[in-house]
C-alpha cells in the first residue's frame, strides 16, 4: 500500500470511527494535531482510535503518554503504522 | 414556618461480595477485608482484570418463587434478598402499602447475554429474539413487587453510577409528599460482559485490586449487589414503636453537563452538591464527622472528588474522615448508592470506621482518609457521595439515630404547570401547540425524516437514533418552554433501551473477543444513555436520569419529576419518553394489529410561582397525575366531574379500563385515540401527554384526561386551562 492509500484510510478510520458526521477526507490535513482544537477529538476518542488502527491496520499503539506521539497527526499515525510493519 | 418531618430508616438490607447481609457486609469490610475473586460467571481473557467482587453461591432457583426461576434474573434475586432483610428488620406490617424504588444500570444483562449467546449465529428471529426483551431495567421492580405483594407505588431508575443514591432521594420525595407511608428504596447491579468489558475498553479497570485515593491508583474493580433501605416519616416510624437506625437528613441531585464519561476536573459541580445537601438538611461541615465517598479508584474520579470535598467542607475537610467501601465491595454500579448508604448508616451508629483498603500513599494527603481497619471514632453525621456516567451526581446526608431534632428546611411546592412541550411522530418535530394537529380529523402525509439532522453534527456525533429523537424533542420543550437549562433536570422514559446496538456490541464481543469491544460505544449502551446525552447536549444540570416502565414509562417519567419538583421546586423539570425505531424491539413486538412507528413527548414542568416570576406563560396546568394498578373505578371517582369543553384523550385501552371509563363520568365526553395517527410504540403515551397541551395551548379544550395503561397499570393524568383553578 502506498502512504496516499494509507493516509486515506487513516482517515476514513477517524470519520468513521468517531462519527465526524458531515466531515470528509478533505477536511483532515495530514499534519494537523488531531486533538485538542482541530477535529474537538477528546481522550475516549483516542481509546477508540487506538482500538480501531488495531483492529483495521493490525498495528497496537502503545497506552498512555506515548500514544500522544502516534496521535499527533494523520502523518504520525502512519508513520507509526509503516514503521510496525516494517519492524 | 413550620419545617418538614425527618425521614427515619428502620430497615437495612445489603448483599454484596462480603456476605449477604447487611452485618457481615458491614463487619467484614470495618475488618479491611476484601471480596474481590476471579469472575466465574464468564470468560474474563483478554480484559484488563479478571477480578470482581462477585457475590458467590447465589442460587437464583431457590431464590425465585416456585417454577419462575428460569424467568428471574441475578439482579432480582439480589434484590429480593436485599429487600426481604430490610423489610424484616424493620418489622412493618407486610400488609401495609408500601412504595418501592430500586436504582439499578444493567437490570437482567447478564441473563439477555446468555440468551444471546445461545441463539443460532447469524440473523435473530423474532422467536427467538423475544427472550432478549424479557430482562430490562424494570424486571427488578416488577418481580420484588409481585412477590411482596403490597407495592402501590413504584419506579426503576438509572443515573447510571449514582443510581441507588437518586432511588433513596425519590423515597424521601414521595413519604414527604404524603403519596405513600413507607418506602423501599435501594439499587441493585448483577454483573455482566457489557460493563466487565466496557470499563476494561475504557482502560478504567484495574489489574490490581482497586486502590480508591491512592497515587497508584490505575482505575475500578467492579462488584455486584444490593442494597436496600425502609424509610418512613418520623412520626409514623416512632407512633408503631419500630426502631430508628439512623436518618436520611439531606440530598441533592444534579447533572454536571460536561462528559459522557470524565468528571468535570475541578469538581465544582459536585462541590455545590454536597453543600446543596447539607443545606436541606440543615447541617454545616462542622456537624459532619465521615464521608463515604464514591472513591472509585479511577484517576479522574479520586482526583475530582478530593478537590469537591475541600472546596465544599473547606478547614473542616481535614478533620473529617473519608473512605471508600469499593475497595471493599468493588463498584456496584447502580447498587452503589444504596450499599454505601446502608453502610454509611452502620458506620454511624457503630461508631465504626469503613477504611479504605489498598490506600497506601494518599494522592490528597489533606484528607483524613481512614486506612487502618476496625477504627473505633463517635460520628454524628456522614455524607455519601455517588457520581455517574454522563455526570449525573447526587449526594446524600445521614444522622445518628440519637440526632437532635431541629426545624429542617420545608420546600413548599406550588401547583404544577406545563410551561412547554413538544412531539416527535409522523409529523416530525412540533412544539408547543403544534402538537394538536394529531388530534384533528384531517388526514397528513407522514414525514422521511432523520432525526440527526435536527441536532448539531459535532455535539451529536456519538447519539444513536434513539438519543437523536429522544434529544431532539427535549430540545424542542425546552425552548418552547424558554427556560434556562442551567438547574433544569429531565427524567426520560425507556423501555428497553437500545437493544439493537447493544447486541451488536455483545456480537462483536462473542465473535472476536474483548480486544475490539468499542469504548467509545459502551457509554452509549447504558441505561442512562440517553438523560445523559441530553444532559450534556442542552446543558442541564438538575437532576438528570431515565426510568423504566414498560410502555408506561413516560408516564412514569412524569411521576418521577413531579417527585423531583417536590423535593427542588425552585427549578423546571423535563418528562416524558422518545422510543427510536430498533430492529429487535420491532421483530419482537410487531407484527400485531397496531401499527409500530417511532416517536414521543416532553413536556416541560414547573412550580407555577416559579414559571410566573420568571415571566413564563404556561401552557396548560397539570391538575393531577397518578398511577393505578387496580381499582381503576375509584381511580376514575377521583378525578371528578369534567367540563363542558373537556377532551379525553387515549391510548389503546384494555377492555378492562374501557368497562371503568364507560361506568365513570367521563363516558359521554367526545375522544381520540392518538395511536390511530401516530401509530403505536413504548413512548406513545408520553406522545398522549404532548397533544394534550397541545390541544389545550391551542385553546380547543378546557380540560383534558390522558388515559394510558399497560400490563395492568392505569395512569390518569388530568390537563386544565392554564387559568382554571385547581
Amino acid at each position: 500500500m502506498d502512504q496516499t492509500e494509507l493516509k486515506s484510510q487513516i482517515k476514513r478510520a477517524i470519520l468513521e470511527e468517531l462519527d465526524l458526521r458531515g466531515k470528509r477526507e478533505a477536511d483532515i490535513d495530514d499534519s494537523a494535531p488531531l486533538f485538542g482544537a482541530g477535529l474537538g477529538l477528546d481522550s475516549l476518542d483516542a481509546l477508540q482510535l487506538a482500538m480501531a488502527i488495531e483492529e483495521r491496520f493490525g498495528v497496537a499503539v502503545p497506552e498512555g503518554e506515548p500514544a500522544r506521539a502516534v496521535f499527533a497527526s494523520v502523518n504520525a499515525i502512519a508513520a507509526h503504522i509503516e514503521q510496525a510493519k516494517a519492524g | 414556618m413550620l419545617g418538614r418531618e425527618r425521614i427515619a430508616i428502620t430497615g437495612l438490607g445489603v448483599v454484596s461480595a462480603l456476605g449477604s447481609s447487611s452485618e457481615q457486609t458491614f463487619q467484614r469490610a470495618c475488618a479491611g477485608e476484601r471480596g474481590f475473586v476471579p469472575v466465574d460467571l464468564f470468560d474474563t481473557s483478554g480484559l484488563r482484570s479478571s477480578l470482581a467482587g462477585q457475590v458467590l453461591g447465589l442460587d437464583v432457583a431457590a431464590i425465585a418463587p416456585r417454577g419462575e426461576a428460569a424467568d428471574w434474573s441475578r439482579s432480582d434475586a439480589l434484590a429480593l434478598l436485599a429487600a426481604r432483610e430490610a423489610l424484616t428488620a424493620a418489622r412493618a406490617p407486610a400488609t401495609e402499602p408500601l412504595g418501592l424504588v430500586l436504582g439499578g444500570t444493567t437490570g437482567g444483562m447478564y441473563e439477555t447475554e446468555r440468551a444471546l449467546a445461545a441463539l443460532p449465529a447469524g440473523s435473530i428471529e423474532p422467536r427467538d429474539a423475544r427472550r432478549l426483551l424479557d430482562f430490562p431495567l424494570s424486571v427488578s421492580v416488577e418481580r420484588v413487587a409481585r412477590v411482596l405483594g403490597s407495592v402501590v407505588h413504584s419506579a426503576t431508575v438509572c443515573s447510571a453510577c449514582s443510581s441507588g443514591a437518586v432511588a433513596l432521594a425519590l423515597g424521601a420525595s414521595w413519604l414527604l409528599s404524603g403519596r405513600v407511608g413507607r418506602v423501599l428504596a435501594g439499587g441493585v447491579d448483577g454483573l455482566c460482559q457489557l460493563t466487565f468489558t466496557g470499563f476494561s475498553a475504557l482502560g478504567a479497570m484495574d489489574a490490581e485490586p482497586c486502590r480508591p485515593f491512592d497515587v497508584s491508583r490505575a482505575g475500578l474493580t467492579l462488584g455486584e449487589g444490593a442494597g436496600c433501605l425502609v424509610l418512613e416519616l418520623e412520626s409514623s416510624a416512632r407512633q408503631r414503636g419500630a426502631e430508628i437506625v439512623g436518618f436520611l437528613s439531606g440530598w441533592a441531585l444534579g447533572s454536571e453537563a460536561h462528559h459522557i464519561t470524565h468528571p468535570e476536573p475541578s469538581g465544582a459541580r459536585a462541590s455545590t452538591l454536597i453543600t446543596d445537601a447539607l443545606r436541606t438538611a440543615g447541617l454545616a461541615p462542622s456537624d459532619i464527622d465521615y464521608v463515604n465517598a464514591h472513591g472509585t479508584g479511577t484517576v479522574q474520579n479520586d482526583a475530582m472528588e478530593a478537590l469537591a470535598l475541600q472546596r465544599a467542607l473547606g478547614p473542616d475537610a481535614s478533620r473529617i474522615w473519608v473512605s471508600s467501601s469499593k475497595a471493599q465491595i468493588g463498584h456496584t454500579l447502580g447498587a452503589a448508592g444504596a450499599i454505601e448508604a446502608a453502610l454509611s448508616v452502620l458506620s454511624i451508629q457503630r461508631g465504626a470506621l469503613l477504611p479504605t483498603v489498598g490506600l497506601v500513599e494518599p494522592a490528597a494527603p489533606s484528607l483524613r482518609h481512614v486506612r487502618a481497619p476496625n477504627q473505633k471514632s463517635a460520628l454524628r453525621a456522614a455524607l455519601s457521595c455517588s457520581f455517574g456516567f454522563g455526570g449525573a451526581c447526587a449526594v446524600l446526608a445521614f444522622e445518628a439515630p440519637d440526632a437532635e431534632k431541629r426545624v429542617l428546611p420545608a420546600p413548599q411546592r406550588g401547583s404544577v404547570v406545563v410551561s412547554g412541550a413538544a412531539s416527535y411522530g409522523p409529523l416530525g418535530l412540533l412544539t408547543g401547540a403544534a402538537s394538536a394537529r394529531y388530534l384533528e380529523a384531517d388526514t397528513f402525509a407522514e414525514a422521511e425524516l432523520d432525526p440527526l439532522t435536527l441536532l448539531d453534527a459535532e455535539r451529536s456525533r456519538r447519539f444513536g437514533r434513539a438519543s437523536a429523537c429522544l434529544v431532539a424533542t427535549a430540545e424542542g420543550a425546552l425552548q418552547s418552554a424558554a427556560v434556562t437549562p442551567a438547574g433544569t433536570g429531565l427524567v426520560v422514559g425507556s423501555a428497553f433501551g437500545d437493544v439493537t446496538r447493544s447486541v451488536q456490541f455483545l456480537q462483536k464481543l462473542f465473535d472476536r473477543g474483548p480486544k475490539f469491544a468499542s469504548p467509545a460505544e459502551f457509554p452509549q449502551l447504558v441505561a442512562s444513555t440517553g438523560s445523559g446525552n441530553a444532559s450534556l447536549y442542552l446543558g442541564l444540570t438538575g437532576p438528570c436520569l431515565t426510568v423504566s416502565e414498560f410502555a408506561t414509562s413516560g408516564e412514569n417519567a412524569v411521576s418521577v419529576a413531579l417527585a423531583l419538583l417536590e423535593l427542588d421546586p425552585t427549578s423546571a423539570c423535563l418528562a416524558g419518553a422518545v422510543e427510536a425505531r430498533d430492529a429487535i424491539v420491532d421483530a419482537v413486538l410487531g407484527g400485531g394489529p397496531r401499527r409500530r412507528s417511532e416517536g414521543g413527548g416532553f413536556v416541560v414542568l414547573e412550580d407555577e410561582g416559579v414559571a410566573r416570576a420568571r415571566g413564563a406563560t404556561p401552557l396548560a396546568r397539570l391538575l393531577t397525575h397518578f398511577a393505578l394498578r387496580g381499582e381503576f373505578d375509584a381511580g376514575l371517582s377521583r378525578l371528578g366531574a369534567p367540563l363542558a369543553e373537556s377532551l379525553l384523550i387515549t391510548t389503546p385501552l384494555p377492555v378492562e379500563v374501557e368497562a371503568a371509563l364507560a361506568r365513570s363520568a367521563w363516558s359521554g365526553v367526545p375522544r381520540r385515540d392518538v395511536s390511530s395517527k401516530i401509530g403505536f410504540h413504548e413512548a406513545i403515551g408520553a406522545a398522549a401527554l404532548a397533544c394534550a397541551v397541545a390541544q389545550i395551548a391551542a385553546e380547543k379544550c378546557r380540560l383534558a384526561l390522558v388515559v394510558t395503561s399497560d400490563r395492568g397499570l392505569l395512569y390518569l393524568s388530568l390537563l386544565g386551562a392554564p387559568e382554571e383553578a385547581s
